[in-house]
């Protein structure tokens, strides 16, 4: 067990899913065209140009913040950030320097052993992402299709203590954009960017010590191994004698590794300075509290709410409020159900979770609505049909859209429980099948499942197992 | 007396934002910026109570003046190949620049 | 009369009305044009010629093939009865700061010299769907940085049409001077410390510098973006107002445009000002000045005549009706020029941040190891000195550790200085003025090369017309008389928050009360010269 507790602050950028960029009307997702296609004067920089600001990037922003328990500023201001980079256009980034939108926050993150812990927010604001640049030949290739795509960064507190933790926070985050719908949050594709923070101190200690910064992370599994890394090699650093320095360290996924890549003692001087080409952002009481109202529950508000009012296991919660459509769903299926919300999770998260994967759609896109749902197994508790015939019913209503009643009485699939039609069927099968008789009243009773399966078979699946089970029982006892 | 803008802050300077001199140049603006300075100096005469602000601009918006947000509608550019085409160096859709100057220290 | 002696007004009149075609009014511009400006300004200008020291050399670009375009189409449209717009025919120029689509965008600098612009700035889409024709680009101080225009990359640059040995005044030199020599009607200028003002004082004609964000900054290179105006340049006061008139208004384009309603500013244009409360400050009345060898900074009255003009056009006011206010206090309007030498500075270094080699302009042909010394190569070898001086300033005091001393204190000395012009136009303070009268400018036109190397006293040019900039209210000059050496004097005159309407009427007056004065029978030394 260490004598050092690791202390870890996460950096995201997140960008929003408007239709148009921050400052322009150029379109906020250009993934798939051409470099250089999705410009204009001003996103590429052109002299003479000035910014007009997004009002839906303004309304999103507030949204997560809201979401997060910050304070939206009803005044705030944007700044420049000046430097010189070739895929930042005007030499400068429109952010938000000390008035910004949001202020305070914080998520209660759930741990493994029941308790949360408090993550502090300390910057919650908008600003404009810059180009993008590939590196070829020694040359530096630079696309502004992303220049100007709203960004709102948000910045932790040090107050993750592990790798896992850190990690949760990006999937509870991650959940909570897409939640809230104002990001796809998809950190292959960039919409949601993090730098870690990382650094040591021994278990005790309320002071903080030099941190490094772990950059070019795009995955959460990176996330978790880059941050475990550096703890291990600062841990050793510091166990052997050694200091740690605040290097910049960039993530090599491909071999797993950590490079270094710059100091970090000089800060550059931004020299900020409130942009002049932009009032300052005056948002009025009725527009807040408009935003504030328009917050959904929200996940982990929703989970809590399932574990207690359905009695949910938190296993189940956690699975069944993943996604904002699916935890919709599972609500409108339990209100036409009526049953055992226990039957209905379970129901979901087999066979309904496997349809969503395979078909690589979201709940609310199903064809098999929640009612259709629940009228499955409502005829599967009553015995009308039998749990296989159900699970196979749920594909039939996805790719039909039929209501599974309408399918249930076009097909026959009514389960077959009527004594009478079962003992014929069992009465033929036993006259046709001697030997196997025979050998089953000879005390081969392992044949009772091949005797079971020719039944299940002649009534095409639709037998029911257990009224089965006992008049074959019955039939080869030779109580016929 | 000392100038303000020593040679050792005008090199930073100069680094800041991105340029290079001779020394003719550099001794030159290095003068014309340490005279001005000296108007500005006139500025720590001016009395100024707690509460003035800072004004970014000088005229005052009001709910009449002040345009409204951006309505989130896809405009798209006519010409974005005409920016392109003003690219000093350009290839296959690409702006060009050589390369980044790495410290990679290991 | 000369097709080019009449003024815009009466130029957009006869072109509606089928007593002129706007190709006739472009071809005596040309012609004009031809006989009095010499080459254009050339990157690498080389010697002057005698012929070049005698010639105004307003122009950088001369768009002949487009502007023919546009008269042809202009007169197409009146042949089939449609509307041509206030400014038919009228032939005017465009600093060369502002983004004109498909012609070189230069900011007079190296820079940008092979710059062409893709799109065009929205006070010029205006002008031009109002019905004028645009000359060409006109020259100005590099990146608007100057107050004599001397500063442009592209030389010969402008001289003073009154006397070509002296500057025109900067940095919208080229447009005034071309207006003066009558090289088209009207000129679009920017003012950020008086840019527009002090040039058209040197040059006998009217520059307004509007409120800021009565037009739209859409398009034009910026220097200062909390300063910057874009303006009319033009001969007589109804043709600045009909000018505006055009420009004026919100932009979508623009977050700082204002959107408030544009008057019809020629509407009782001629209403006189009887009873309006016109002010004189004793803090105007004195000149401000670096001492050479100490650089501490000295008082001294205003010259004789210009003190002279200032106070003849307070009394041709009074005659007119006008209530004379004296010893309005202005006690801030002093640290105008240490104000701007910060504000201005910072946002001028941002500006510029962006002409790196990347995207547009000028790249150094010569070799260079990585980015870093593409960069430092590109802009040392792109930009003049006047660029690199405000760069190096606004670095310095917006840095991180002397950012609180130098910009936030001059950020708020600025509101000190708007409080001042509050306090004067206060309907219920202690001066309640309609307008505040001063002189334009410390000096007239002086020599070129007289002082252009000491940027203190070239800065100084701007103090009286600096204080508007800094509190976004609007302000004038109109030609006020000439000196004994017979170059113009301009008066000053500022008014409240979108009250360019009191300027006007009060311009108006003051020409009509003028106008049979003998100043104003003297044609500039170039018109004579060239039999104009």
């Amino acid at each position: 067990m260490s004598e050092y507790e690791a202390v870890i602050g996460l950096e995201t950028h997140i960008q929003l899913n408007t239709t148009t960029k921050i400052f322009c009307g150029c379109k906020a997702d250009s993934w798939e065209e051409p470099p250089n296609s999705n410009i204009c004067p001003v996103c590429a920089g052109l002299p003479g140009v000035l910014p007009v600001l997004n009002e839906q990037a303004v309304r999103k922003g507030a949204l997560l913040g809201a979401a997060m328990q910050a304070e939206i500023r009803l005044r705030s201001f944007f700044d420049r950030k000046n430097y010189f980079y070739p895929d930042l256009p005007k030499g400068y980034q429109i952010s938000q320097f000390d008035q910004a939108l949001a202020s305070g926050g914080y998520l209660d993150l759930p741990m493994p052993d029941g308790a949360s812990r408090r993550v502090n927010i300390t910057k919650l604001h908008l600003e404009e992402d810059a180009g993008k640049t590939k590196y070829e030949g020694g040359l530096r290739y630079v696309d502004f299709n992303r220049c100007g795509v709203p960004l709102v960064e948000m910045v932790t507190e040090p107050d993750l203590r592990s790798a896992d933790e850190a990690a949760q926070y990006l999937i509870r985050l991650r959940q909570l954009l897409r939640w809230l719908g104002i990001s796809e949050a998809d950190m292959e594709k960039g919409h949601l960017r993090c730098d870690a923070n990382v650094s040591i101190r021994p278990v005790g200690s309320r002071d903080l010590f030099t941190k490094t910064e772990i950059k070019n992370v795009n995955s959460i599994e990176a996330v978790r191994a880059a941050i475990n890394m550096e703890i291990q090699r600062q841990i050793a650093l510091v166990e052997g004698g050694g200091r740690v320095e605040a290097w910049t360290l960039d993530w090599d996924d491909a071999h797993n590794r950590l490079k270094k890549m710059r100091s970090k003692e000089t800060e550059a001087d931004y020299r900020y300075f409130k942009e002049p080409d932009l009032l300052p952002l005056v948002l009025s009481e009725d527009w807040r509290a408009e935003v504030l109202e328009s917050l959904p529950e929200l996940p982990l508000e929703r989970r809590t709410r399932f574990m207690i009012k359905y009695g949910l296991p938190e296993y189940d919660a956690d699975i069944l409020t993943g996604d904002r459509p699916l935890s919709n769903y599972f609500e409108a299926a339990l209100e036409v159900y009526g049953g055992d919300p226990k039957v209905l999770s379970n129901w979901i998260m087999n066979d309904v979770l496997r349809m969503l994967n395979e078909l690589g759609i979201s709940a609310d896109k199903l064809s098999l609505k929640p009612g259709h749902l629940a009228g499955v197994i409502k005829m599967v508790d009553k015995g009308a049909i039998n749990a296989p015939t159900g699970k196979s019913l749920l594909v039939k209503v996805q790719e039909s859209g039929k209501p599974p009643e309408d399918i249930v009485a076009a097909e026959g699939l009514a389960q077959v429980s009527d004594d009478s039609a079962l003992i014929q069927v069992i009465d033929e099968l036993l006259a046709a099948n001697p030997d196997e008789v025979a050998s089953y009243r000879g005390g081969k009773e392992g044949l009772f499942g091949w005797f079971m399966g020719q039944v299940m078979r002649e009534t095409r699946g639709q037998a029911d197992p257990g009224r089965t089970r006992e008049l074959l029982m019955n039939a080869l006892k030779g109580e016929g | 007396m000392s100038d303000e803008i020593t040679p050792e802050l005008f090199t930073k300077l100069v680094d800041l934002a991105a340029f290079a001199f001779d020394p003719t140049e550099a001794a030159y603006l290095r003068q014309e910026l340490n005279n001005q300075l000296k108007a500005i100096h006139q500025l720590e005469g001016v009395p100024l109570s707690n509460d003035v602000p800072p004004a970014a601009h000088g005229v005052t918006y009001t709910s009449e003046s002040r345009p409204p947000l951006r309505q989130d509608h896809w405009g798209p550019c006519e010409n974005p190949d005409e920016i392109l085409a003003q690219a000093p160096q350009s290839e296959a859709r690409y702006f060009v620049v050589p390369d980044i100057p790495h410290t990679e220290l290991d | 009369m000369a097709i080019l002696d009449h003024s815009a007004f009466e130029i957009a009149k006869k072109v509606q009305r089928g007593e002129l075609t706007a190709v006739d009014v472009l071809t005596a511009a040309l012609d004009h044009v031809a006989a009095v400006d010499g080459r254009p300004g050339t990157l690498d200008g080389g010697a002057l010629s005698e012929e070049d020291q005698a010639k105004v050399h307003a122009f950088i670009t001369l768009t002949e093939k487009r502007a023919r375009r546009q008269a042809e189409a202009i007169d197409e449209r009146i042949r089939t009865g449609e509307n041509v717009g206030p400014l038919a025919g009228v032939p005017i120029t465009i600093k060369d700061i502002y983004c004109v689509k498909d012609t070189p965008t230069t900011a007079a600098s190296r820079i940008l010299a092979n710059f062409v612009a893709p799109y065009t700035a929205t006070p010029v889409e205006r002008l031009e769907a109002a019905g004028a024709v645009t000359l060409g680009k006109v020259n100005l101080d590099e990146f608007t940085y100057g107050s004599s225009t001397e500063s442009s990359a592209f030389q010969p640059s402008t001289r003073n049409p009154w006397d070509p040995a002296r500057v025109p005044g900067g940095s919208s030199g080229g447009s005034t001077a071309a207006v003066a020599a009558r090289e088209g009607c009207l000129s679009l200028g920017t003012d950020t410390a008086g840019s527009i003002r002090q040039p058209a004082a040197f040059c006998g004609v009217v520059g307004l510098k509007p409120t800021y964000g009565r037009v739209s900054r859409y398009g034009l290179i910026a220097f200062g973006s909390s300063l910057d105006c874009p303006g009319p340049v033009a001969r007589d006061v109804r043709d600045a107002a009909l000018m505006l008139s055009v420009m004026a208004g919100a932009d979508p384009r623009d977050s700082t445009a204002a959107t408030l309603p544009v008057p019809n500013y020629l509407d009782g244009i001629d209403r006189g000002v009887k009873g309006m409360r016109i002010g004189l400050s004793p803090d105007y009345m004195h000149i401000n000045f670096p001492d050479p060898d100490t650089g501490d900074i000295l008082s001294q009255s205003l010259p004789d005549e210009i003190r002279a003009a200032t106070l003849r056009a307070a009394e041709t006011l009074a005659a007119q009706g006008a209530e004379i206010i004296e010893n309005v206090s202005m006690p801030n309007s002093a640290y105008g020029i240490p104000v701007y030498f910060v504000i201005s500075r910072v946002e001028a270094a941002s500006n510029l941040h962006r002409f790196d080699g990347v995207k547009y302009g000028y790249r150094t042909p010569s070799e260079f190891r990585d980015l870093h010394e593409m960069y430092r190569k590109t802009r040392a070898e792109g930009f003049g000195l006047q660029p690199k001086l405000r760069i190096l300033m606004g670095m310095y005091v917006s840095a991180a550790q002397y950012s609180e001393h130098y910009y936030q204190r001059a950020l708020k000395v600025r509101s000190m200085i708007r409080s001042d012009f509050e306090t004067a136009f206060d309907p219920g303070g202690p001066y309640q003025l309609d307008a505040l009268l001063t002189p334009t400018t410390p000096t007239t036109a002086f020599k070129i090369a007289d002082i252009y190397g000491d940027s203190v006293l070239m800065q100084y040019a701007d103090q009286f017309t600096v204080p508007a900039n800094h509190a976004g209210v609007p302000a004038i000059s109109i030609p006020g008389g000439l000196s004994s050496e017979g170059l113009p004097i301009g008066i000053h005159l500022i008014a409240p928050d979108f009250a360019e309407t009191t300027l006007f009427r009060a311009g108006y007056a003051f020409e009509g009360a003028t106008a049979d004065a003998d100043w104003r029978k003297v044609k500039p030394r170039v018109l004579l010269q060239a039999g104009l």
